[in-house]
């Protein structure tokens, strides 16, 4: 009864959370394009804004409508076919963590990959995607799939993969925003705003700035992320009422080293249940996910 | 001073008014919840019946000398295609349950009936529609918990008591059935 309320909780904490950090996303974002346009247009603030808004606003909007197809075809996936036996089971466990947590069905995809991974994606619960890779259709028995999706449906119901999608949206046009920014100055346009000392000085913390602010946003975004792992964890395990089956899977990804080389783009890695690059970037600072033997830990001890 | 006292009284009134919306729209979601929450299993509970005689015609050429065990599962559907109560049906399911568990055991005996497509894919969905029933009077259980907790508690229990509404029941799983465990992969 106390887990229930809990987890009631947690979701409220967590939509007041996204709020705040897509308030200072957002934030970051004007500012960029605000610098921006100053650095074009001279200082004259009404013109930076009016040419800063429409491109912050319908960048976000274009991406996050489009976010969804464009994270499935980075990671390469394809929708799940039911004739074959592994991925049809895969769509029946799906089905059955759907019911447990009261959400309608997701869309399952499948990708291609030796490593056992999974990704949730969407914009909201009625509208979300499950994609696990064949790696962990492979490795993974009944139970620990049943774990792995519970977690990914505990994000989905969480609203985390809102967040991630609106995160990836923001910082990938802060990004864009500071190549605009280099390009124009080797380009020579931006002469105009530089009239006298404080002009210089506006333009350098111009420039400091666009290229802090997609560090930072993403750092905001990450810090969350980890703790939210947790969380989808716990949650996960509250639906199946089995933390055994998702312990016994990330202990089996923890073992897993295939060949191949990991796939797909870093921009999306925090949607994964385990980084499918941590081999790569070990820096705590920056991984998206908590350290694996915790998570089995924490699950361990429920 | 007459009119201060009626405008407190009228913003007393509008604030109770306010509260008591607010707890009528959270015991009627939760009531559809419970509602929903039941459909639900209703479905499951039909589909898992529906599938009960295909299997039965896949498995009748090839178990010859297991007709208690056949039985039993034709015995389990007829409750329940007849349950009426969320209650009896969950208990029809158990049964059906039972039935069929032992009936794949049974099945382990014959190599040809193993290696049937036909029994392969049924015995899939079947699981699926296993787990589905679980899960969803899990959820059920979860949606009656959470509205008990509403109705019950104080100020819930006077809004829940002016509405009329009384807690709702739980289903109850058997103890032989407990024992299981509750995902058979």
């Amino acid at each position: 009864m106390e887990n229930k309320l809990l987890i009631e909780d947690h979701i409220k904490k967590n939509k007041r959370q996204t709020i705040l950090i897509c308030g200072l996303m957002a934030l970051l974002f004007i500012l960029v394009v605000f610098f921006l346009g100053y650095i074009f247009f001279g200082g004259n603030i009404f013109i930076s804004l009016a040419f800063a808004l429409p491109i912050a606003f319908g960048y976000i909007a274009i991406t996050y409508s489009v976010s969804v197809s464009a994270v499935l075809s980075a990671a390469k996936a394809r929708p799940a076919n039911s004739q074959i036996r592994e991925e049809k089971l895969l769509i029946h466990r799906v089905e059955e963590m759907a019911i447990a947590a009261g959400l309608p069905m997701p869309k399952v995809y499948v990708q291609d990959s030796e490593y056992i991974n999974a990704f949730a994606t969407g914009k909201d619960p009625k509208d979300s995607v499950i994609c696990v890779t064949t790696g962990a259709l492979k490795k993974l028995n009944q139970e620990e799939l049943e774990g792995v999706i519970a977690h990914e449906m505990s994000h989905i119901k969480n609203y985390d993969v809102r967040l991630a999608t609106i995160t990836i949206a923001v910082v990938g046009a802060i990004a864009l925003m500071s190549e605009i920014l280099f390009y124009s100055m080797f380009w020579g346009g931006a002469g105009r705003g530089r009239k006298g000392e404080g002009g210089a000085i506006l333009l350098l913390l111009a420039i400091v700035f666009v290229i802090l602010a997609p560090i930072f946003a993403r750092l905001t975004y990450l810090a969350i992320s980890r703790r939210r792992e947790y969380l989808a964890d716990s949650n996960g395990a509250y639906l199946t009422r089995n933390p055994e089956g998702l312990a016994k899977a990330l202990e089996k990804i923890k073992q897993d080293h295939p060949r191949e080389k990991p796939k797909g783009s870093k921009t999306v890695a925090p949607l994964y249940i385990s980084n499918p690059f941590r081999r790569i970037d070990a820096s705590s600072l920056g991984s998206t996910h908590p350290p694996i033997d915790e998570r089995i830990k924490r699950l361990r001890s429920m | 001073m007459l009119l201060w006292i009626g405008v407190i009284i009228i913003i007393i009134v509008v604030f109770l008014l306010l509260i008591y919306f607010g707890y009528y729209n959270r015991i009627i979601r939760l009531e559809n919840r419970i509602d929903n929450s039941w459909a639900q299993i209703d479905v499951q509970l039909k589909r898992r019946a529906d599938l009960i005689p295909n299997l039965m015609e896949t498995v009748k050429g090839y178990m010859k000398h297991e007709k208690e065990v056949l039985e039993n599962v034709t015995k389990a559907r007829s409750a329940l295609m007849k349950a009426k109560s969320p209650q009896e049906n969950i208990d029809a399911d158990n049964m059906l349950t039972g039935a069929l568990k032992s009936l794949f055991a049974v099945a382990e005996n014959y190599p040809d009936l193993k290696a049937n497509q036909n029994f392969l894919n049924l015995q899939d969905e079947l699981t699926n529609t296993e787990n589905k029933v679980a899960y969803s009077r899990q959820h059920f259980n979860d949606s009656v918990l959470s509205y008990n907790n509403l109705v019950e508690t104080i100020p819930g229990k006077w809004f829940a008591g002016f509405m009329n509404k009384k807690t709702r029941d739980m289903l109850q799983i058997p103890e032989a059935s407990r024992e299981v465990p509750k995902v058979k992969f």
